[in-house]
């Protein structure tokens, strides 16, 4: 039969790289690190059991694809608009610095000039998803130095972009090659982002507007979209990643981009696995370890070397020494991206794969340290602040990060919601909104009285960008339970929950969970209606008064609503 | 850049313009694919897309496994159990009889009338979304048969994966079918627990670990000579999970499906050749079954269980288009060479016009059932009605209630508390013994059509109550000529405003009433007055009490 081919290779891959997370788990190391010990071990270092074959291969360059995709969707500048201009600066700075220390060391361990430049290239320090997964399990993300740490994540990548692009070029012989090449890649990343941002600006909110509503629909568009700009860069002549990624940020500053994120990010996690996979696939032994007294120097200079890095520059912005200890400590690790950077490099055949050993032993060894120096960073702190008092001056002060915290969180705008919003508004302060309906988004938009998010509570990124942990009331319009018992069990002990139910059963099993109120319209109305026919025949009176008021009720058209439209609309043409 | 990834980059960009294109007009995505594929062919002749497109297959069954609700099994079999025995020995020995009279050999026509037999769930549940929230009784037959389609489709491929229709083959086919579900049983008690807490709170993780367990399966499946189908779904049982943390694990996967999916439907489009004048005949007949025989038997088998005219015309409606499951064991038999090119084409062909059209004349349906069907039942209708119905001759100032859910279960108790007369009109079969045993006077009907309004006398009534959430089902209530005065139902203040301007003396609004109800609760926590653990006290009360009454969580919806 046709489907042996389904139980090949990648089957494998897949099914090792589970049984090595799960281990890794228990130590508390990245999915990463068990990814690429995955291709080590099904590749010749260990049984070789396992080859690159042509669809291991494009699963892996899909992960990539992805990967970038997901990058450039994540790429909201808003969320660090508050800290542009010191993350600009500290970004832009650590790039050159440490870049500059990576050569010095390759030079200083001897490796021949093409390899140091690759080398120094490649390592970028700082892996997004070892960072961003370890602060967000411990809730620290939105803390200032979480913060500051995405927000040079960010930047950093599209140096990388620029390195990806430079690399997978075909001419790179001599210097006005590379001058010339670079030159090109400009030009045509300028025009693809152009074209990107304009889309951003005019067709895709109408685009995705029109889609957003229709889960299905929405996903795949938007997957043709990447796959779009990746045919038009490939007419470029620049990498899949480059266009991706600039498809990932038109898509970014949508209100969309959130709820994508999470449905991309699973796509993502299943080929990116590949990839890392792969990069262990390509490695003999003797390539892994041909360098491995090089790879541990280098990465105990680079480790302490790029801690100072940040530490120097966060503390030059006047963040607090705290901010800056934990800002720096947080990005010691080898970027995921050096692999990314590495492979293309073998590809082009610029340098062999035992560089590449390198490369991996390197990242192997950070991450995995750094995974519970970041775990323990407060107690690290803790130990080591006397020392660093010295540092503390008067005129260095935090910056306030606007996190909702103690919070109103309403999940689905509707009837039933409405009403009870304005009365949270005044005794919690904030209240955001959580809704996966655009017309919705778009009422709530227009009134702009509360906060909102566009998306699906069942996806972790919107709980997360909700921040539901935090939150002091939490009231849910869904009637489907296991939404509800989700939330029952992520939300903070202390928080009032009311939910929404449908039948007695579900309504109990809330309230066991924790709920403190169940709404239940189903038997509301009938106990309702049921008053009405007795009012009918008993007490015709009082019941056309009851009508009255409902109906005046349902009649109600909200008169703010007017007002802010008539506002809107005068104040409208000044901006935009 | 390799090939494939061109491939897939024609393939994505090609499909997202169809389904814009399906969007716009609010039709199913799934036969935009097939016709993406259809446009793009040319390009997507590569190996590796049907590996991927086979991923894709896996997904679906995947998904299917794990979303399938065992607990409403008996309600399924209850409901469909006439249908599915009317399209197991009426349609399908007639489409197989056509194929034979086509020249197709026995094999071929096996496939021919599993293809005009079944249904789609993709298809026909994102159709009938809005009517199974509202708790219509036609949407729920429609997805009941669905899903029994769906289970008699897998366990089709079970035995069609025998390599030879023998006996020993056929039961040894079927004996390791039985293997893999009480494998799935005990991965699904012992191994997927172990596996979420070992990966703690790591989605990713729990993730990858069911995706293991699905290539564990269909490595599985492969050794024992089955169709992956089957390994798949039996996957898909063994991760079920009433756990809420895996809320999100399984969101992931149902986005990889849905990415592997579109690879799947696209790539079965583009297998397609131009058709030949042969495909185009066998397709068309195809059609024809599925689009006119198929629902025209089914709904003569829900009005002789007792349904509507209506309510089964509707139900039937829903049903005819090829099944994508169809399409499944389609490619599978194509992959194994066992079925003729001229067939699969047809097949393939047939599933997108029937898919297509079934969205479009979903619009229509009431002119439909208005010009052609209710003539055709128009006499037998007030006899069944007569037969299942029970009023008293000399009614008057009577309530009439429109639902026996329980919102209706509520105001007929209050009705007899108050020692008022009412009538109960309820469409639903299955609420028939109940009304019978509680109710004094009781319709069983349809509302929206004029012979049970007759029956319920309704000119001498003095209170219309719909307890029914469904617009056409108001307006036709409005229509309805009495002096009494009509309160209705609505989801929205927007919609009771249009009603209320419509006649209706009074429209009740759950979601306002429980708005209200709501701004109480949290105004008085706010203030203090009654601290929450009071008013949940009160609440639980409140539930005993109903229950004690038998308006618990088993009764009927609404």
């Amino acid at each position: 039969m046709n489907e042996i081919a389904l139980a090949a290779d990648f089957a494998i891959i897949v099914v090792v790289a589970t049984v090595v997370g799960l281990i890794a788990r228990q130590t508390g190391q990245p999915t990463i690190i068990a990814y690429i010990l995955t291709g080590l071990i099904l590749g010749p270092v260990m049984f070789d059991i396992v080859t690159e074959d042509a669809l291991v291969e494009n699963m892996a360059e899909l992960g990539l694809g992805f990967l970038l995709f997901l990058l450039g969707m994540k790429m909201r500048f808003d969320d660090i608009r508050e800290i542009l201009r010191p993350i600009v600066n500290i970004a832009v700075w650590q790039t050159i610095l440490q870049t500059a220390l990576a050569l010095a060391v390759a030079w200083a361990l001897g490796f021949d000039p093409t390899e140091i430049i690759i080398i120094a290239l490649a390592t970028v320090f700082g892996a997004t998803p070892i960072i961003v997964k370890i602060l967000t399990d411990k809730d620290e993300i939105t803390s200032l130095p979480g913060k500051i740490d995405v927000g040079v994540l960010i930047v950093q990548d599209i140096y990388l972009v620029v390195v990806l692009a430079l690399l997978g070029a075909d001419s790179l012989g001599n210097p006005t090659e590379i001058a010339q090449t670079l030159g090109v890649i400009a030009v045509m990343m300028t025009f693809i982002g152009l074209f990107s941002i304009a889309s951003s600006r005019y067709l895709l909110p109408q685009l995705f507007r029109r889609v957003a509503d229709n889960k299905d629909v929405f996903l795949i568009v938007a997957i043709a979209w990447a796959f779009l700009f990746i045919a038009i860069s490939e007419q470029f002549d620049l990498s899949l990643e480059v266009g991706a990624f600039l498809a990932g940020i038109s898509i970014a500053q949508l209100p969309y981009s959130k709820e994508l994120e999470d449905r991309i990010t699973p796509i993502t996690d299943f080929f990116i696995l590949v990839f890392f996979a792969s990069i262990g696939l390509q490695l003999e032994a003797g390539e892994l370890l041909a360098y491995w007294r090089e790879a541990v120097i280098a990465s105990i200079v680079l480790m302490v070397g790029n801690f100072w890095i940040m530490f120097s520059l966060i503390n030059r912005e006047d963040f607090s020494v705290e901010t800056s200890f934990l800002g720096s400590i947080n990005m010691i690790q080898v970027s995921e991206f050096s692999l990314v950077v590495g492979s293309l490099a073998v590809a082009q055949d610029f340098i062999d794969n035992d560089v590449l050993g390198y490369l991996s032993l390197m990242a192997l060894l950070t991450m995995s340290v750094s995974t519970y120096i970041i775990s323990y960073n407060h107690a690290i702190y803790a130990r080591v602040q006397p020392w660093f008092e010295r540092f503390e001056s008067d005129d260095k002060e935090d910056v306030d990060l606007s996190v909702y915290e103690n919070h109103a969180i309403a999940i689905g705008y509707d009837e039933i919601t409405e009403g009870a919003l304005p009365m949270l508004e005044e005794k919690y302060g904030e209240v955001v909104i959580i809704d996966r309906q655009t017309d919705h988004i778009e009422t709530l938009e227009e009134e702009g009285r509360y906060e909102y998010i566009y998306g699906d509570f069942r996806h972790g990124e919107i709980r997360k960008e909700a921040n539901l942990k935090n939150a002091s009331f939490v009231l849910s319009s869904t009637v489907q339970s296991e939404v509800n018992k989700a939330l029952l069990e992520e939300v903070n002990d202390d928080a009032t929950v009311f939910v929404e139910a449908e039948r007695i059963d579900d309504a109990r099993e809330l309230y066991d969970r924790g709920a403190d109120y169940v709404i239940m319209s189903t038997y509301l109305t009938a106990a309702k209606l049921s008053e009405y026919v007795e009012q009918y025949f008993d007490d015709r009176t009082s019941l056309e008064k009851s009508f009255e008021r409902d109906i005046a009720r349902i009649e109600r058209e909200e008169p703010v609503d007017i007002e802010a439209e008539r506002q809107k609309r005068t104040g409208g043409d000044d901006d935009d | 850049m390799t090939e494939l990834i061109t491939a897939l980059a024609v393939l994505f960009v090609t499909a997202g313009a169809f389904l814009l294109v399906a969007n716009h007009f609010s039709l199913s995505p799934v036969p935009f694919y097939i016709l993406a594929g259809l446009v793009a062919g040319t390009f997507l002749d590569q190996p590796e897309l049907i590996e991927l497109a086979q991923w894709g297959i896996a997904f679906l069954v995947f998904v299917f496994g794990f979303t399938v609700d065992f607990k409403s099994l008996q309600a399924v079999i209850r409901d469909s159990e006439a249908a599915a025995v009317t399209q197991l020995i009426i349609v399908a020995p007639v489409a197989f009889a056509v194929a034979t009279i086509y020249g197709f050999d026995t094999l071929n026509a096996v496939y021919f009338s599993v293809a005009a037999t079944l249904s789609s769930t993709i298809v026909g549940a994102g159709l009938l979304e809005h009517e199974i929230r509202d708790n219509l009784v036609h949407g729920r037959l429609a997805s009941s048969v669905h899903f029994f389609d769906d289970l008699l489709a897998i366990g089709l491929i079970l035995v069609l994966s025998a390599e030879a229709y023998t006996t020993t083959q056929v039961t040894s086919k079927i004996g390791f079918g039985v293997l893999f579900l009480i494998a799935a049983l005990l991965v699904y008690r012992h191994i997927f627990p172990l596996l979420v807490r070992l990966a703690g709170d790591s989605d990713e993780l729990v993730m990858m670990g069911s995706i293991s367990i699905l290539i564990g399966f269909l490595a599985g499946a492969e050794l024992a000579g089955l169709s992956m189908v089957v390994g798949a779904f039996a996957a898909g049982i063994s991760i079920r999970s009433d756990d809420a943390s895996t809320i999100g694990v399984l969101n992931g996967i149902e986005s990889i499906k849905d990415f592997f999916v579109a690879i799947f439907f696209v790539t079965v489009g583009a297998l397609v050749s131009v058709p030949d004048l042969e495909v185009f005949i066998v397709a068309a007949t195809l059609t024809a079954l599925v689009l006119f025989v198929n629902p025209f038997v089914i709904m003569l088998s829900f009005v002789y269980e007792g349904y509507d005219a209506r309510t089964a015309f509707l139900a039937s409606s829903t049903l005819n288009q090829v099944s994508e499951l169809s399409l499944v064991i389609a490619i599978q038999a194509a992959l194994a060479g066992a079925i003729s090119e001229t067939l699969f084409e047809a097949i393939i062909l047939a599933a997108a016009i029937t898919m297509i059209l079934t969205s479009v004349a979903r619009r229509h349906e009431e002119t439909v059932y208005s010009t052609f069907v209710e003539g055709l039942f128009a006499g037998r209708l007030t006899r069944k009605i007569d037969e299942r119905s029970d009023v008293d001759e000399g009614l008057e100032d009577h309530v009439v209630i429109i639902g026996y859910g329980r919102q209706g279960r509520r105001v007929v108790e209050t009705c007899e508390r108050l020692g008022r007369e009412y009538v109960v009109i309820e469409n639903d079969p299955v609420l028939w013994d109940d009304m019978r045993a509680e109710c004094r006077n009781y319709v069983l009907g349809d509302a929206m059509s004029s012979y049970p309004w007759e029956k319920a006398h309704v000119e001498d009534a003095t209170l219309v109550m719909s307890t029914v959430d469904h617009r056409p089902v108001s307006k036709s209530v409005l229509e309805v000529d009495t002096p009494a005065e009509v309160i209705l139902r609505a989801s929205t203040s927007e919609v009771a405003r249009d009603l209320l301007s419509g006649g209706a003396g009074y429209v009740s609004v759950p979601n306002i009433l429980a708005s209200d109800q709501l701004a109480t609760v949290v105004q008085s926590t706010l203030d203090g007055d009654r601290s929450l653990d009071q008013i949940r006290e009160e609440h639980l009360d409140q539930f005993e009490t109903l229950e004690r009454y038998g308006f618990g969580s088993r009764v009927g919806d609404d």
